[in-house]
């Protein structure tokens, strides 16, 4: 008996960290999305599919992957045979293209038949278990969890079958009956059409995932159903994140210190940043898939700040980064190595050329062209856009810091430990050549020397490479974006002193380096790194009455895919606010901003400007008429 | 002499508040037990309660054994057989075992401010249903045949709209029934369109994603229906009914209230009797869930 959850709850009553995210977020930031629960076994298969379509293949996760698989399936051997096949040390599997597409076709396929075999005997379990409700539940309950590793395609390119196989689960556990409580309002379990039900979902099963399962369509591995009639290979596939993903921003939200907005400068006013903050808000700069998954470069760098739970299974190495030259978001300029990157806070950037954690880009301007186009798949972006882009990252400001002077030095009222960090830190290492750690962060200019040093962290291609140089990151407002170096490999501010100490031999005794890091975290600290409230929504909607303010500038330019995009991105965006509100009695107040957003993409799309206007208008001041209220 | 007035005056009033601010006492070596649902991951979910246990054990200075059901059935089944002395579950479930094995409620939960909660009829937007009427020949799903907000009241709520009379009247008005098996199977098939309705509970539409939230609406509310809360088994002393009904009410607010959390995320508690769940017993006596 399996009725009735608790009214707030789902099936897994209290699993605090699920609930907190279902239930509060509800209420509190429903633009977080909690991950998608899974079975074990399908939430592996799903990821599977995803990271053996990469190069490089994480091939110790497909490991890890694989296992999970094979512990559901009542005869694992083949899968288990294939794993073995790679040898012991997955971390060191070494293939050549060819090999690793075929290795990792022959995988997924085995993988996908294995999860088929596990749904199927589950099902016969269940059907043998009908006497004990309990037991039959239980074992059907799993069957449904773990058909949905393959539900998201056979749903995009089988409709028919998704739909019709939908209603045998349903009627698989309507017709496992009830006990009733106390065998009052007991039901007797259908046989027949428990049998019945089984039996097609079985045979879909055995038709399209059996043996000869063959994952023949070319670019991505998925569990297509080929051998049904109603399929649709021309269908496309879901952009989908592996399970384990998180793009969420987070919370609480990090504190953006914008110029222009500490210089009480309203940025409806200014419309070229205001157009940037708009790009850097938006998926529709980007290309496929990560347009359709909604990421933008807020997403990354939330408010400009590093977003440092951002992970993707097999493209992230650890949270807060990933490889961004990787065969997912633009296969076209995948490098073929896996180097993920930990993504750069971009406070300050003004000051901090030249870009890419190894410095390869002398301008923001090529830097941010290269990301749009050549890191997530983007059309090329007009002049007009990216000068709004590098407009608005020009005005990203470091935190205040009211323990520094001008020129970077500590002023009088901080620790004394941090002012034996400081003498540290100008200290001249034998170890490091003569230099001190303030020769590249150069206190006077924001901590960076703007120069691209090997300082031994990046693991050379060879012997005697010359490829490990990369750029002085600066230190200000660095506390609060863990972890540290270009890979994210040192978690602590402590950390990265330790190893300096360690590597350059600076003979720095435990008090030393406890004043050292006190002195870099003093540097590093900033006024209000966070803001105090979790709700975001009066926020977000302020942000896009700025990005609209564009609309006049953006119509004397012509600049129709510009608008396009803005009009696009404030829909959007919105939508995925609106459940933040905290009146609920308002939310037609924003299901009709979002329906005047679209209907004036729809009529310059037809090309009735004044119609568009007039949308425009009305979308202007029933914010403005609810602004207040909008929470 | 001031101050000696003043504290003859003072004194009754800390008194009565030291009263009401005391713990029930039910201090004793044995043991209470409790038994908490769980559907799926019974570990977990003990891990998760270890912290209302560890205050229970110091609040009612006794210790308290806990351990989980993986249905209601299992709950009542334990408070029926004495293995358990205080349980939680659903109204429905309570109405039931209460005819059949005298287990009494002791409090409801609160949620979003609210001892009681709706269950709601959903449809997808694209579906073109307004109204209950046009579900006339259709298929739903519910969430399970003993289930208050996800079958009872739903029933009452078409019942209501002059649909329906009788819950055998649901199968002549409906073109198909489906006992979905929960809340978020339930709203996945109005979602993906596997049945042209469901009747859930309100919180039910709170795990959709954001996105797909927009895809479905609500066509009617049921009449308020009282919230899940916690029951005890008739033969447990009062000086215990009590302790535990005074200890749980305490996480309302003060310094423990962030263990309510741990609690199927409740806001708090109220006190309940069997008055609290009237309404469910004559729908269920109508819908013949139970008998006279």
């Amino acid at each position: 008996m399996r009725q009735e959850p608790h009214p707030k709850s789902s099936r897994s009553v209290v699993s605090i960290a699920i609930l907190a995210l279902l239930v509060t977020a509800s209420t509190l930031s429903a633009h977080i999305v909690p991950p998608e629960r899974l079975h074990e076994a399908t939430e592996s298969y799903r990821r599977l599919a995803f990271v053996l379509g990469l190069n490089p293949v994480d091939w110790e996760l497909v490991g890890q992957d694989l296992e999970r698989i094979a512990k559901y399936d009542p005869k694992p051997q083949p899968l288990i045979a294939a794993l073995g096949e790679l040898g012991a040390d997955l971390a060191s599997v070494d293939l050549d293209a060819a090999e690793r597409r075929s290795t990792a076709r022959r995988l997924f396929e085995l993988a996908t038949t294995s999860v088929a075999r596990s749904v199927d005997a589950r099902l016969t379990a269940s059907r043998s278990a009908l006497a004990d409700h309990r037991a039959a539940a239980k074992q059907l309950y799993e069957a449904r969890q773990l058909w949905a590793a393959f539900e998201p395609t056979v749903k995009a390119t089988d409709p028919k079958s998704f739909l019709a196989l939908g209603e045998c689960w349903l009627a698989l556990s309507s017709s496992l009956g009830s006990p009733g409580v106390l065998g009052r309002g007991a039901i007797a379990a259908d046989v027949a059409t428990f049998e019945r039900e089984a039996i097609e979902v079985q045979a879909f099963l055995a038709a399209n995932y059996g043996r000869d399962f063959s994952a023949s369509k070319p670019g991505r591995l998925a569990p297509i159903p080929y051998s049904s009639p109603s399929v649709d290979l021309g269908a496309p596939l879901p952009a989908q994140l592996p399970p384990g993903s998180n793009i969420n921003k987070q919370l609480p939200r990090p504190r953006q210190v914008l110029n222009i907005g500490s210089r009480g400068v309203d940025e409806g006013e200014t419309n070229l940043i205001a157009l940037g903050d708009m790009a850097f808000d938006s998926p529709f700069i980007f290309g496929e898939p990560a347009r359709s998954l909604g990421l933008s470069c807020n997403t990354c760098h939330n408010k400009s700040i590093t977003n440092p739970g951002l992970f993707v299974p097999g493209l992230s190495a650890r949270p807060g980064g990933l490889d961004v030259s990787n065969a997912f978001f633009a296969p076209h300029a995948n490098n073929g190595v896996f180097d993920h990157l930990d993504t750069p806070d971009l406070r300050g950037i003004r000051f901090t050329a030249p870009y890419g954690r190894n410095g390869r880009f002398g301008s923001l301007r090529e830097f941010t062209r290269n990301v749009i186009v050549n890191e997530f798949n983007g059309a090329e972006p007009s002049p007009l856009l990216l000068d709004g882009v590098i407009a608005y990252m020009l005005e990203f400001d470091f935190l205040p810091n009211p323990d520094l002077g001008p020129d970077g030095t500590l002023l009088p009222a901080t620790s004394e430990s941090a002012r034996r960090g400081e003498e540290i830190f100008h200290r001249e290492f034998e170890g490091m050549g003569a230099r001190s750690c303030a020769s590249c962060h150069i206190p006077s200019d924001h901590f960076v020397d703007r120069k691209r040093h090997d300082i031994g962290s990046v693991a050379g291609a060879e012997p005697h490479s010359r490829d490990g140089a990369l750029d002085t990151p600066t230190l200000l407002s660095a506390k609060s974006t863990p972890p540290y170096f270009h890979d994210g490999s040192l978690p602590t501010l402590r950390a990265v002193n330790e190893w300096f100490n360690e590597s350059f031999a600076l003979g720095l005794d435990a008090t030393e380096l406890a004043d050292l890091t006190e002195y870099v975290e003093t540097v590093a600290s900033g006024t209000d790194a966070f803001e105090d409230t979790l709700y975001t929504l009066e926020a977000e909607l302020e942000e896009f009455s700025f990005f609209l303010s564009t609309y006049e500038f953006l119509k004397t330019r012509q600049a129709t895919t510009e608008i396009d995009q803005t009009l696009a991105t404030i829909a959007l965006e919105i939508q995925a606010h609106k459940w933040d509100v905290q009146d609920p009695s308002q939310m037609p107040v924003l299901d009709r901003l979002i329906d005047l957003a679209v209907a004036a993409r729809s009529a310059l799309a037809e090309g009735d400007v004044t119609a568009a206007d007039r949308y425009i208008d009305t979308y202007r001041t029933l914010y403005l008429n609810n602004a207040e209220v909008l929470k | 002499m001031k101050n000696s007035r003043r504290w003859r005056t003072l004194l009754p009033i800390l008194f009565l508040a030291f009263l009401s601010n005391a713990p029930a006492s039910s201090a004793t070596d044995e043991p209470l037990r409790l038994v908490f649902i769980a559907y799926q991951n019974p570990d977990q979910l003990l891990d998760d309660v270890q912290p209302v246990i560890d205050y229970l054990e110091e609040r009612l200075q006794r210790p308290v054994k806990y351990f989980a059901a993986t249905d209601y059935a299992g709950v009542v089944e334990a408070l029926r057989n004495q293995t358990a002395d205080a349980g939680f579950m659903g109204p429905l479930q309570y109405v039931i075992a209460h005819q059949q094995a005298g287990v009494y409620p002791i409090l409801g939960e609160v949620y979003n401010g609210s001892p009681t909660y709706v269950s709601r009829i959903f449809v997808r937007k694209d579906s073109g249903i307004g109204s209950l009427d046009a579900l006339r020949g259709k298929t739903i799903a519910f969430v399970d045949p003993i289930s208050s907000s996800g079958y009872l009241y739903p029933l009452d709520a078409f019942r209501s709209a002059g649909l329906i009379d009788r819950r055998d009247d649901a199968d002549r008005f409906f073109g198909k029934i489906y006992f979905a098996g929960g809340d978020e199977q339930a709203m996945r098939a109005v979602l993906n369109k596997f049945v042209d309705a469901v009747g859930v509970g309100q919180y039910a539409f709170n795990l959709l994603r954001g996105n797909e939230r927009n895809d479905v609406v609500s066509l009617a509310d049921s009449r308020p229906i009282p919230s899940h809360g916690v029951f005890v088994r008739k033969s447990l002393d009062k000086a215990s009914v009590k302790a535990l009904q005074e200890a749980l009410l305490a996480l309302n607010e003060g310094e423990n209230t962030g263990l309510l959390k741990h609690l199927y995320n409740v806001d708090g508690y109220v006190t309940a009797d069997e008055n609290t769940y009237n309404e469910v017993e004559e729908l269920a006596r109508e819908f013949e869930f139970i008998k006279e």
